[in-house]
């Protein structure tokens, strides 16, 4: 990864806040904190697509050394939540585990082992078997889709039929195979009953506050009273914004057994037990006049979905979005298939939209003959959002355009494929342009300061790896003046400052607020207690103080300091505990946000091997202010090399001959690595959006990876002249 | 996993003393351990050989004998391997990743079971771990199945790069029986096809071990090549690999090699490829000329066809790459 500043200074060199414990593995991940008296869960999974769960054989399992219980359908004690159809269908989780005999898909629990180590519970679930009686399936998503009926996904705009009129016109059909979020750590839960009523849970997940809600609904007692810990997550990258099975039958196994239980998903089971990127079908329709303008569209997409809950990608969304479309028309469907349900995956929806939509325009660009920067450039809608007409607050797609276009060296691009030839190898040029609408929630944070001057910034909100701390210590410095290095930071924990979930790119946007407002707040309180001890200090606004190491001082005479001893012994103070809220306010009327990127790439591919090497790689994006460059460089190289792994290489693989997935573990399932990948550029435009929060900081996690695998498959293109539209892009497909 | 023993051993005639029929040998552990953790493999003991066996490398005779309790690691390391026998260097380093070379023995590496994902999945037919079971891959997810040698029992590939090479090289594998009796088997003879005993993966008796490999003396310093085509750069299986090696004098290609991986039950030399460069001037058409003879007459599965075309443009590169010496590159 190689940062490029836009604006010329050099980021800032201090590490993230949890670096020590992520580097000496102090950091506690879920299934890693010591509880006395825990025992071990393990699932047995149905080896069966569909049917009707009869019985489960547990004898023998039940006879292997270190057994304590097996949980299943039949014997389960029954939560409150799940006690009949209407209660479960409530309960909006879609499988209500072990309450059910009907089996939706292969890799679906039947039992829970319990034991007293793990290699134990892990060996008796494996002499676990089902019996069953089979019903009909159907996993073949090709073959379902023609049978989903279209339905539109937003107001019709103008005539539908109007871009066929067009002089240079697209049609085009584009697949993307389903795709599994695979984060490093496995989902996990610790589950505790500390009293009938109150429960610990030890979970890794993209937002606490959401556990403690949805758990306290399914087992009908107070949120308040389930206590939820994810101080360190290994990536979810939206696998952890659901409440999955594994939390559920945890809490249940540890009622039954009256013991913490400590479940962790395999790696094959993860496959199908905490959601997916969706398999998708898409049709483009796309019209330009002579010189580029668009006239119309139609973009139509379908999604794959579960036999047992709706799961809609809203693939349609990003066609919306980005560019202006007079004539346009936006349909979808959903596909149902005897899998488990999907869930949102980074950049959920645009990312899969604008694989279609920035392949069909590049498509188009070859139609015209015109260079695709300039084709995009000429219909961005940087004035307003395209859908709801508000003014954007700020939109800096086009700076990222051609900020991308001259790192990448965009002017070396032959406008025709086959151009850059050397032996088997052929070069090519390609981009795309991601966007993503900046959402803010409403969100807590909390600041206690002792008497030394050191403070602790908390919120409940999880860091899954995105810089969350890091990016509030920045703020909470910056505000303050308090220097980094007396700055902690609490995470992930539900009795923290409630917090929305991290997800959809809207973390640092929502907290960052709140941390503002509560760094003010301290200053604030902390001038009234200095104005008890020197008058100059009265009636100050938290802007004309700074606070440093040692005391509060004038921001105009910084030689007027009073120290936070004096004012803790004045007031007998123990600490200064302090809490705000922050959220979206009528600036959501007036304004419309998104985040934007484009994407570069120049790559090699070997005409006769099928190989495809990047050998440079741009992402400009606009996220607003940047809090941690570090950081968030960070995020955009990673979503670039999933978006790699997207375009070249990741597939969920089904046999519908075995009812469902194949080689679902990392030997099976390739994503990007290190080798794969060239060192990425990042340049971010760095300027604030003074209307979001008052942090002016957008999101970025997601729009990282919104557009890299058309810029891969376009690049493809102007390297080989060979138009891929059905992702993963594998070898043999090269040299078909 | 089920609960097993585990026995350190002092030198090869206490290890195959003890060796039962439910108890197995351990090296590295790097294969043997996955497949206990997934219920594959379920022996009752283990007798750990890693400090029983020979290590050493070292030129004996016209050849280049390795002990097989060797580190992949040290392949790619020890000088006379580096001056002498490069092409097997570069194997291993198309393989796995530096963590399981440091751990993983030349042993092990020649009895690691196959990749196929039916054979590690349970919940699916496979006949080569639950004999009659059936072949979960023929018809099903075929697409790094094999494309020669197969039969309706069976139609996975030998997953490893290193044997490829040996394959190549016409190394021996030498082994001491159950009774302490030493042999020596070929290369060519050690793995094997499916037959109508797909369960069996090579020819080494029960309860036998392997001591060590030897490399004989050959000209293959030179020009010499290992391809691998993979869905990702590294970490990846190969969907096929080529090992190539030739002798050139007087500009006149005198001797060559070539062998595959990805393509077979074992490790597939191209005889007649082999025997059509013999006396030629290396040129691309000549190149082409040994793929034509290599992919002559494949029949691949419905969902493999693209190996075919693949495998024609891995050899003509491999054998250029002989040549120019550019392998790196790729
Ligand atoms: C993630 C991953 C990726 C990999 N990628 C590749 C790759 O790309 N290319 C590649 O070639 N390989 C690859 N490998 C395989 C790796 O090379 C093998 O796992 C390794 O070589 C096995 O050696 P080991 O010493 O650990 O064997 P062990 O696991 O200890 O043993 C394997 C088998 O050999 C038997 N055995 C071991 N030594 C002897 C002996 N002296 N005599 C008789 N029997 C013996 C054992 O009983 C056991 O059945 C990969 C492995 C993993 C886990």
């Amino acid at each position: 990864m190689k940062i490029i500043d836009t604006c010329g200074a050099p980021p800032p060199a201090d590490g993230r806040v949890e670096a020590r414990e992520k580097v000496t593995g102090s950091g506690k991940y879920a299934a890693e904190y010591p509880v006395e008296e825990v025992c071990y869960g393990v699932f047995a999974v149905s080896t069966l697509a569909a049917g009707k769960l009869k019985s489960v054989k547990v004898e023998k399992a039940k006879e292997a050394e270190g057994v304590i219980e097996i949980l299943t359908h039949l014997n389960k004690p029954v939560v409150s939540g799940f006690s009949d159809e209407t209660k479960i269908r409530e309960s909006r989780l879609g499988l209500a585990v072990f309450h059910t005999d009907r089996i939706f898909f292969k890799g679906q629990p039947i039992a829970l082992v319990v034991a007293r180590t793990l290699e134990e519970a892990t060996y008796a679930a494996s002499l676990v078997e089902g019996e069953y009686e089979a019903g009909p399936f159907e996993l073949d998503f090709d073959k379902a889709r023609r049978k989903a009926t279209l339905a539109s996904t937003g107001r019709e705009k103008g005539s539908p039929e109007a871009w066929s009129q067009a002089a240079a016109t697209v049609e085009a059909e584009y697949t993307i195979a389903a795709e599994i979020h695979n984060p490093m750590e496995m989902h996990a839960t610790i589950a505790h009953w500390v009293a009938a009523d109150r429960l610990k849970l030890y979970d890794k997940n993209q937002g606490v506050n959401n556990v403690q809600r949805t758990v306290g609904r399914v087992f009908e007692i107070p949120a308040e009273n389930i206590e939820v810990f994810s101080e360190f997550v290994g990536g979810g990258f939206g696998s952890g914004l659901r409440v999955w099975s594994n939390t559920l039958a945890a809490a249940m196994a540890a009622k039954m057994v009256k013991r913490p239980v400590k479940l962790m998903l395999t790696r094959p089971q993860m496959f199908m037990l905490t959601g997916y990127r969706p398999a998708s079908w898409q049709k483009v329709k796309l019209g330009a006049d002579r010189e580029g303008r668009f006239l119309g569209g139609w973009h139509q997409a379908m999604n794959g979905t579960s036999t047992y809950e709706d799961f809609n990608e809203w693939i349609t969304g990003v066609t919306r979005l980005i560019y202006h479309i007079p004539n346009l028309k936006t349909e979808g469907a959903l596909v149902p298939l005897n899998l488990s349900t999907p869930t949102w995956m980074r950049g959920p929806g645009d990312c899969t939209g604008d694989f279609a939509i920035e392949s069909a325009i590049d498509e188009l660009s070859y139609v015209l003959n015109m260079d695709p920067v300039a084709l995009r450039l000429k219909n961005t809608a940087i004035d307003k959002h395209p859908n709801n007409g508000l003014p954007w607050s700020t939109n800096y797609m086009n700076e990222c355009i051609e900020t991308g276009a001259r790192m990448i060296g965009w002017e070396k691009r032959p406008s025709k494929p086959l151009q850059l030839l050397e032996g088997d190898w052929a070069t090519g040029y390609g981009m795309a342009v991601g966007a993503w609408n900046a959402g803010r929630g409403y969100a807590s944070a909390g600041i206690v300061m002792q008497k030394d001057g050191s403070v602790s910034v908390r919120t409940a909100m999880t860091d899954i790896g995105t810089g969350t701390g890091t990016g509030m210590r920045n703020i909470a410095h910056e505000v303050t003046g308090i220097p980094k290095n007396r700055i902690t930071i609490e995470l992930g924990h539900s009795s923290l400052p409630a917090a929305p979930s991290q997800g959809g790119s809207t973390g640092l946007s929502s907290v960052s607020g709140a941390v503002v407002a509560v760094s003010n707040d301290l200053k604030t309180r902390l001038a009234e207690y200095a104005a008890g001890i020197n008058p100059a200090f009265q009636g100050l606004k938290a802007d004309e103080v700074q606070l440093t190491d040692k005391g509060i001082a004038l921001k105009t005479n910084p030689g007027a300091v009073v120290s936070y001893h004096q004012i803790w012994e004045k007031n007998d103070l123990k600490s200064l505990e302090l809490e705000a809220s922050s959220g979206p306010g009528e600036e959501r009327q007036k304004f419309a946000f998104c985040s934007t990127s484009a994407h570069f790439a120049k790559l090699r591919v070997n005409r006769r091997t099928g190989r495809v090497k990047v050998e440079k790689y741009v992402c400009v994006a606009d996220g607003g202010k940047i809090i941690n460059a570090q950081a968030a460089a960070n995020q955009m190289s990673g979503a670039v090399t999933g978006g790699i792994g997207m375009a070249l290489m990741e597939e969920m693989l089904i046999d519908a001959r075995v009812g469902g997935l194949i080689a679902n573990d990392l030997a099976g399932y390739h994503f990007a690595v290190n080798a794969d990948t060239p060192v990425i550029e990042v340049a971010f435009i760095n300027k604030p959006d003074v209307n979001i929060n008052p942090s002016g900081a957008k999101g970025l996690g997601e729009v990282g990876i919104i557009g890299v695998a058309a810029a891969i498959t376009n690049a493809i293109y102007n390297a080989t002249g060979k138009r891929l539209r059905d992702l993963p892009v594998t070898p043999d497909k090269i040299i078909a | 996993m089920r609960p097993f023993a585990f026995q350190k051993m002092n030198n090869a005639a206490e290890a195959l003393k003890d060796k039962k029929a439910e108890a197995q040998f351990i090296a590295g552990g790097t294969n043997l351990v996955d497949l206990m953790k997934k219920h594959i493999a379920q022996p009752e003991a283990l007798l750990d050989v890693s400090s029983a066996l020979p290590k050493d490398i070292a030129v004996s005779g016209r050849g280049l004998l390795i002990g097989v309790m060797a580190r992949n690691t040290d392949l790619t390391l020890n000088k006379d391997i580096l001056a002498r026998y490069p092409l097997v260097a570069r194997a291993v380093l198309a393989g796995a990743s530096p963590q399981i070379r440091n751990m993983a023995s030349v042993g092990g590496n020649l009895l690691q079971r196959t990749r196929c994902p039916y054979f590690y999945d349970v919940s699916t037919p496979c006949n080569k771990r639950k004999p009659n079971s059936g072949c979960g891959a023929l018809h099903g997810a075929e697409r790094m199945s094999a494309i020669v040698g197969y039969n309706a029992q069976c139609v996975t590939v030998h997953p490893s790069d290193l044997c490829v090479a040996l394959a190549a090289l016409d190394a021996e594998v030498k082994i001491m029986t159950r009774e302490k009796k030493e042999k020596s088997i070929s290369f060519r003879d050690f793995h094997k096809l499916p037959e109508a005993t797909p369960w069996k993966d090579n020819t080494l008796p029960e309860n036998a071990l392997i001591t060590h490999v030897y490399i004989p003396e050959n000209p293959f310093h030179q020009h010499f090549a290992y391809l691998k085509l993979r869905d990702r750069t590294s970490y990846a299986f190969a969907l096929v690999s080529v090992a190539a090696a030739l002798h050139l004098e007087n500009g006149k290609i005198t001797a060559a090699r070539l062998a595959s991986g990805g393509v077979a039950h074992k490790p597939w030399r191209w005889y007649e490829a082999e025997e059509f460069l013999k006396g030629k001037a290396p040129s691309a058409e000549v190149f082409a000329g040994a793929a034509e003879r290599v992919v002559k007459g494949i029949k691949p599965l419905a969902g493999n066809a693209f190996k075919v075309p693949m495998l024609k443009g891995a050899v003509e590169t491999a054998l250029e790459n002989c040549i120019t010496q550019e392998s790196y590159k790729q």
